[in-house]
């Protein structure tokens, strides 16, 4: 070990048992929602891998996470990168400090039999969360069909209320996920397509103000280091995670396992390379910035530049 | 051929068949193979439920699978020895086996089922009997006597010994902990009372309540987990249910066999059914297993810590090495640097204490202050201690200015500039004592650079001069004395010659120092360098002589020569000194003529005549001659005198003194004695006869007439005479008395004569 940076860190080691001292009373509020890449938290906070300085603060939804740190009430969450994308255009300031986990497959677009190819969607009724993840997926659609959204006629209805929508006949296609889209598939949606044919795309993402980056530096590692450890339990001792995770959502353990296939759960290297400068989020980051813009979804361009830093992310796990 | 042959001939081709039909059937799976099942629950049971299983596994792969229920140092045996092909067992008992023989790994991992739920992951359970109220937490079962199936059972040991560990109950440590073998004796031993708490797997409780109903009662769940959709209870995190496993030397066409044939189970399979399976599933990640063994330090990772540091000193071997380098000589640098210093403190204190120890005052120092001073700097300014000195600067000893007109600050000042730039300065200085009193000293101020300062220290020493000053204020003084006198001084060398004169001596004799120097000096004409001699050998010497001045005129000198010793007692100068007496010697001589002259007729005076009367008396006796001596009175001088005054009555005496002057003879003396008298002394007479010839001359010349104040006077004389030697002895006073007699009887006989002195007349 250099001898430097053993000083730095010896330096660091003390300087953080100050700082410790500072953000003692205000642990990390984080905000998370069910949501299987999300499981590593909850996971963490049932073995006890979360210090006192992170608290999880669970919601329903993504929306309940992003109302919370918008009102300043939430120092961190757990949300997909449209939402954080959001959030930074509504000048609060967040910094990505690790990947969850990245869909493959989960979102998914489901159409009436008929429409068998996408440049079919052309004049459709879509039903679709603009305010959600979904929204990305159909923009991401409409552009790889040549379509733009004028083309089509879009129906902003949450996920849950697409089934209604569709039985209705309101909606010829709906941008959902699960488990709206197995229901869908039981009233005759097929699927045409979903987010495993554009892979590295949706990012499900913790995210941290950068106030509180500032003041608690220390309590967004341990943020971190708990996911990381939450998420070695679900992939190595996922014999005990499903069933943990079944429990809490209330739902069988089968239907965690299909969760858990349609979702990619990057380790640390692959964390690395995601966030790096130039890495894959923040290309995406930008191309989402710029579909939001063009939609009308956000008013302005989000700062990009500073959006993901690798600084939290732990050395190992031991 | 004999029955004997052939059978010898038909065991020979059996032997060869025997041996080649095993080779010939390599292309062909092997007759059967053996399925190890570990005996969790005892072997009639075990037999009853796996069977069917192995039964099945026969026909669907068309391998005849044998089953052996074994225990586990059984298994291990077995596997060691090749005597098992296939083996299911916990996982971990199954990682033991693995460290210890390299295996194709897992085939399949099995999936239990109760009641149709399926499940593919197993766990612990802690239970102790229902009526233990002391026992419900884990934390209770800290120190509890435990019984367990042994150490290598997941369900039955391990994992609810990781549970008990992150509460910080440590069951290895605990030795109330019984090995039982299987799990249906662990109930039975909790049942009965043996032990306090029991761990067994998950699912044999929920087999034997299905036996036993009751059970349920009697028995209470420590650690409950609440885990939807897991068909058992549970105390502990779940791991990957049991392996399947093969060996390596299991042909691979009878593993594929196998393997699809498990696969293919169904859970509504007869076989399923007796063995509570759900079916095979694809072989599992056992990472949890065995970062459950590595946690609890059991096999195989109980040797682990052992390893650990040497695998470190090895891994990180260039940072050790370096590290221990740079240990080692920051070590002997710190020794080396300790020594220097010491070095250092040495030399430092042997310098103090030579300068304490100096006899000669010396003193240090720093900025402006004193900071170390001897004893003998203490003592030459008269303190007491060196408090007294030290802290503060020399300006404290000192006047405001020094004897050579600079300030004693701004001398300073200078100084010390001078020799903050590496110079030694050197200088007199005058420093005041404690008593007030001065003292001169030669200073010497020299930079010292120390470690540790910046500028330079001054190291000052002291050498006391007062004497030497004293010296040169006498030196000056004398020079002085030897420039301004009045008298002239001379300094010779050891032989006289010359070698310095002052101004006095040019004005004296006229002579320069330069013309003077390299011969002798004046001296008395006689005696000369006897003087030397005399002044050597008595010290000094002195007197008077005459001398010439340089254009010649006559000068009287009186010297005082004296000689100069040097240490060792050895002549080495003569100092002269000597005045000009000239002037002096003249005004004796006049005070002597005027005391023995009469002023008016230049005749010698009473006071002579009596000297020349003595002198005569004593040659006349001497010599044995006769001699008168005359007293002679003018007569009528008085009526002269009141006539023509007292110039006239002057030009008279004169006129006669001269005349009766000249009849004497040389050897004669007149004198005037007062008045009109005069005396006579004739030396050497023959008789009376002869001298009255000489005063009947006498009477002559003073009867001619003499002219005075403008008129010719006449006088006469009346003298009287006695002789010397006469028969009875006679002092001079009495000789003259008798002359005066004498002269009495001439003057009463009708003056103008001469009458010799007669007893009759006294």
């Amino acid at each position: 070990m250099h001898r430097r940076h053993f000083l730095q860190l010896s330096l660091a080691a003390a300087a953080s048992a100050g700082l410790a001292g500072c953000s003692r009373n205000e642990p990390l509020r984080t905000g998370v929602h069910p949501w299987i890449g999300y499981e590593t938290l909850y996971l963490a906070e049932e073995f006890g891998w979360l210090p006192p300085t992170v608290r999880l603060s669970k919601g329903q939804t993504s929306r309940d996470s992003m109302h919370g740190i918008l009102a300043g009430e939430l120092d961190a969450a757990a949300l997909t990168l449209d939402e954080v994308l959001r959030i930074q255009a509504g000048d609060v300031p967040v910094k990505v400090v690790a990947v969850a986990d990245v869909s493959v497959g989960a979102d998914m677009v489901m159409v009436r039999p008929e429409i068998d190819r996408l440049e079919a969607l052309a004049g459709q009724s879509i039903g679709v969360d603009l305010a959600g993840v979904s929204g990305i997926m159909l923009f991401a659609v409409l552009e790889r069909a040549g379509l733009r959204s004028d083309q089509v006629s879009i129906v902003n209805i949450p996920v849950n209320q697409h089934l209604e929508a569709w039985n209705e006949g309101a909606i010829d296609v709906s941008v959902c996920y699960q488990p709206t889209a197995s229901r869908l598939g039981n009233a005759g949606a097929v699927r045409l397509f979903d987010s495993s044919q554009m892979p590295d795309t949706i990012f499900d993402v913790l995210v941290v103000t950068e106030k509180a980056e500032r003041k608690q530096p220390s309590a967004v590692e341990d943020l971190v280091r708990g996911h990381f450890l939450g998420l070695r339990h679900l992939v190595r001792n996922m014999h005990d995670a499903v069933y943990r995770i079944a429990t809490r959502q209330q739902i069988t353990p089968e239907t965690v396992r299909e969760a858990m296939a349609t979702v990619m759960l990057p380790e640390l290297t692959a964390n690395r390379r995601y966030l790096s400068p130039g890495g894959r989020v923040e290309i995406v980051a930008h191309r989402l910035g710029n579909i939001l813009v063009r939609e009308g979804l956000i008013e302005q361009s989000p700062d990009i530049a500073n959006l993901c830093t690798r600084d939290y992310l732990p050395g190992s796990l031991s | 051929m004999s029955r004997g042959s052939l059978k010898l001939f038909l065991v020979l081709v059996m032997a060869v068949l025997a041996w080649a039909v095993p080779v010939a059937q390599a292309n062909e799976p092997p007759g059967s193979v053996t399925l190890a099942v570990l005996s969790y629950r005892p072997e009639p049971v075990m037999q009853q439920r796996y069977a069917p299983l192995a039964h099945y596994l026969s026909e669907r792969s068309g391998i005849q699978v044998k089953l052996a229920v074994l225990d586990q140092e059984a298994m291990t045996q077995a596997v060691a020895t090749n005597q098992a092909d296939f083996f299911l067992t916990n996982p971990s008992h199954f990682l033991v086996i693995r460290s210890e023989r390299s295996l194709t790994g897992v085939l399949a991992t099995l999936l239990r089922d109760w009641n149709g739920q399926g499940t593919g992951s197993i766990g612990g359970v802690i239970f102790t009997r229902a009526s233990r109220d002391d026992i419900s937490t884990l934390e209770d079962v800290e120190g509890a006597s435990i019984a367990t199936p042994g150490i290598h059972f997941m369900g039955g040991y391990q994992a609810p010994a990781l549970e008990l560990r992150s509460v910080d109950v440590d069951v290895r440590r605990n030795r109330n902990v019984i090995y039982l073998g299987n799990h249906d004796r662990v109930i039975r031993a909790v049942l009965a009372g043996d032990t306090d708490v029991g761990f067994v797997r998950t699912g044999i409780l929920e087999e034997r309540i299905e036996e036993n109903p009751e059970l349920a009662d009697g028995l209470k769940i420590i650690n409950k987990q609440n885990l939807r959709g897991y068909p058992f209870q549970v105390s502990t995190r779940l791991y990957p249910e049991w392996p399947l496993v093969s060996l390596p030397h299991v042909d691979s066409r009878v593993i594929r066999r196998i393997a699809s044939a498990l696969f293919a189970l169904e859970p509504d399979h007869p076989a399923a059914k007796a063995a509570g399976l759900a079916g095979f599933s694809p072989p599992a990640d056992y990472q949890s297993v065995e970062d459950l063994a590595r946690t609890l330090r059991l096999a195989p990772y109980d040797q682990a810590p052992r390893v650990t540091w040497v695998d470190i000193l090895h891994q990180y071997r260039g940072w050790v090495i370096t590290v221990a380098v740079l240990f080692v000589s920051l070590v002997f640098t710190s020794l080396w640097l300790g020594r220097k210093r010491r070095q250092l403190a040495f030399e430092e204190r042997r310098q103090r204490e030579l300068i304490a120890g100096w006899p000669q005052p010396m003193l240090m120092m720093r900025g402006n202050e004193l900071v170390d001073c001897n004893r003998a700097s203490v003592d030459l300014l008269r303190y007491t201690s060196e408090a007294s000195l030290l802290g503060k600067g020399l300006m404290a000893f000192s006047q405001d200015s020094q004897p050579d007109g600079q300030t004693s600050s701004q001398k300073l000042d200078s100084l010390l500039r001078r020799v903050q730039l590496g110079d030694t300065a050197s200088t007199e200085w005058v420093f005041v004592r404690s008593d007030g009193s001065d003292v001169w000293v030669e200073m010497t101020l020299a930079p010292v650079y120390e470690h540790g300062f910046e500028t330079p220290s001054v190291l000052c020493s002291w050498y006391d001069i007062t004497l030497r000053k004293e010296a040169e204020e006498r030196m000056r003084l004398a020079v002085q004395v030897f420039d301004n006198a009045r008298e002239a001084i001379f300094i010779t060398d050891a032989h006289g010659v010359v070698i310095d004169t002052n101004d006095a001596y040019r004005q004296i004799t006229g002579r320069d120092g330069k013309e003077v120097i390299g011969n002798l000096p004046p001296m008395p004409v006689d005696e000369g360098s006897a003087i030397l001699v005399a002044a050597r050998k008595h010290g000094v010497w002195s007197g008077e002589f005459r001398s010439r001045s340089r254009d010649g005129s006559r000068l009287v000198l009186n010297l005082t020569l004296s000689s100069v010793f040097d240490d060792k007692q050895h002549l080495s100068h003569f100092v002269g000194v000597f005045s000009d007496i000239t002037r002096l010697k003249e005004s004796e001589k006049k005070l002597r003529t005027m005391a023995h002259y009469d002023a008016l007729t230049g005749l010698p005076n009473r006071v002579l005549f009596a000297e020349r009367l003595h002198q005569s008396m004593a040659q006349a006796r001497r010599q044995k001659y006769q001699l008168g001596v005359i007293y002679i009175d003018l007569d009528e001088f008085k009526p002269v005198n009141d006539a023509f005054g007292h110039d006239a009555g002057d030009e008279l005496l004169i006129e006669m003194g001269r005349r009766m002057r000249a009849v004497l003879r040389e050897e004669d003396t007149l004198a005037r004695l007062g008045g009109d008298e005069f005396a006579a002394i004739a030396v050497n007479v023959d008789g009376g006869m002869a001298l009255e010839a000489l005063l009947d001359r006498l009477l002559e010349t003073v009867v001619e007439p003499a002219w005075v104040a403008d008129h010719s006077v006449e006088v006469s004389v009346s003298v009287g005479y006695t002789l010397y030697p006469q028969p009875e002895e006679l002092d001079a006073d009495q000789l003259l008395r008798q002359a005066d007699q004498a002269m009495y009887q001439a003057k009463r006989q009708g003056r103008n004569r001469y009458c010799r002195f007669s007893e009759s007349m006294s």
